[in-house]
């Protein structure tokens, strides 16, 4: 039962791997109610934060 | 910014609030995030878990004790300096800093992995082969559910993602009384330990919400890779993908221990 049940989960863990890799469908990323989890998670600001440290030229 | 600049950013209104869209717009600038990576710091992670689960399995004793309520200290430390702490009608009590995700998520990973190492062991010692039962039904979970995200099949929405947030929030409040509550009288609260009906109905709606909390995680990273995140964002998405494989992963090893207990 134990050796089955492991095979499973071996089988489970490599497919779960293997599905990470690809893209979801167009139903799941094509649909206007998504979570807007920029609105949550502020990597726009750390990025623009990291990037005000360079220098700015004008092209005036 | 040059005038140029500024048009090709925010268009001609030059309010980036009128236009929503420049919020979701691509940015070639830096290294950005992709799939890829954050699988393999996915699998980055879960090894450093079991690695260090293996070192707290074979080493039991007093220091080994001691190391794994320091890596349980430095996991949760870890933990909330990353994904911050949210309390209802108050807000962001510490905000979300996703930039630290490439150091703080190696140091979850290991710190966890201790804790999960002698939770684990004893499991094991009580009834043998559950935790190979535990593990596996972990991946069977996640890889069920990562199917049904991706071919569609479960699409989460604003109301979705308050609705998990809503009882993971409540869970955690609730063990973190007991644990409070433990403190004083020795023993946490019954429903937690309870072996009928009851105590399995509710390890099973927790074991419910952790698993729809991998949901969010699959969105989080599916998401930031569409609008060309940076970098950091493969460990933030893989480290919060690991922390609820670890807190699925107990959960379902509580539930099993009830059922064979009684």
């Amino acid at each position: 039962m134990n050796t089955f049940i492991a095979i499973l989960g071996l089988l489970s863990a490599l497919l779960f791997f293997y599905l990470l890799r690809f893209k979801a469908s167009k139903k799941q990323t094509d649909r206007t109610n998504r979570p807007k989890w920029s609105k949550y998670i502020p990597y726009r600001d750390e990025e623009k934060k990291s990037k005000s440290n360079d220098a700015d030229f004008s092209d005036n | 910014m040059s005038k140029h600049q500024a048009l090709d950013t925010f268009g001609r209104s030059g309010n980036p609030i009128i236009r929503s869209s420049a919020f979701q717009e691509k940015t070639t600038s830096g290294e950005r995030m992709s799939l890829e990576g954050a699988v393999n710091k996915t699998g980055i992670l879960l090894f450093l878990t079991v690695l260090s689960a293996a070192l707290s399995w074979n080493f039991q004793g007093p220091l080994m004790s001691l190391v794994s309520m320091l890596g349980v200290f430095t996991g949760v430390v870890a933990a909330v300096s990353t994904f911050g702490f949210y309390f209802f009608f108050v807000g962001w009590i510490i905000n979300p800093r996703p930039h630290l995700a490439p150091k703080t998520g190696p140091i979850y990973a290991v710190g966890m992995g201790f804790m999960i190492g002698i939770i684990s062991q004893q499991a094991e010692a009580m009834f043998p082969g559950i935790v190979i039962q535990a593990v596996s039904l972990t991946f069977f979970v996640a890889a069920s559910l990562l199917f049904a995200y991706k071919t569609g099949i479960i699409r989460p929405t604003q109301n979705f993602v308050l609705m998990i947030f809503a009882a993971t929030l409540g869970i955690f409040l609730t063990y973190f009384s007991s644990f409070i509550f433990s403190l004083f009288t020795g023993s946490s609260f019954s429903i937690f330990t309870d072996t009928g009906w009851m105590g399995i109905g509710i390890s099973l709606f927790v074991v419910a919400i952790a698993a729809l909390n991998l949901v969010l995680d699959f969105d989080i990273i599916e998401q930031a890779d569409e609008q060309g995140a940076p970098k950091f964002m493969e460990w933030f998405g893989a480290m919060a993908l690991v922390a609820t494989l670890i807190w699925l992963y107990i959960e379902i090893l509580r539930l099993l221990m009830k059922l064979r207990s009684r």
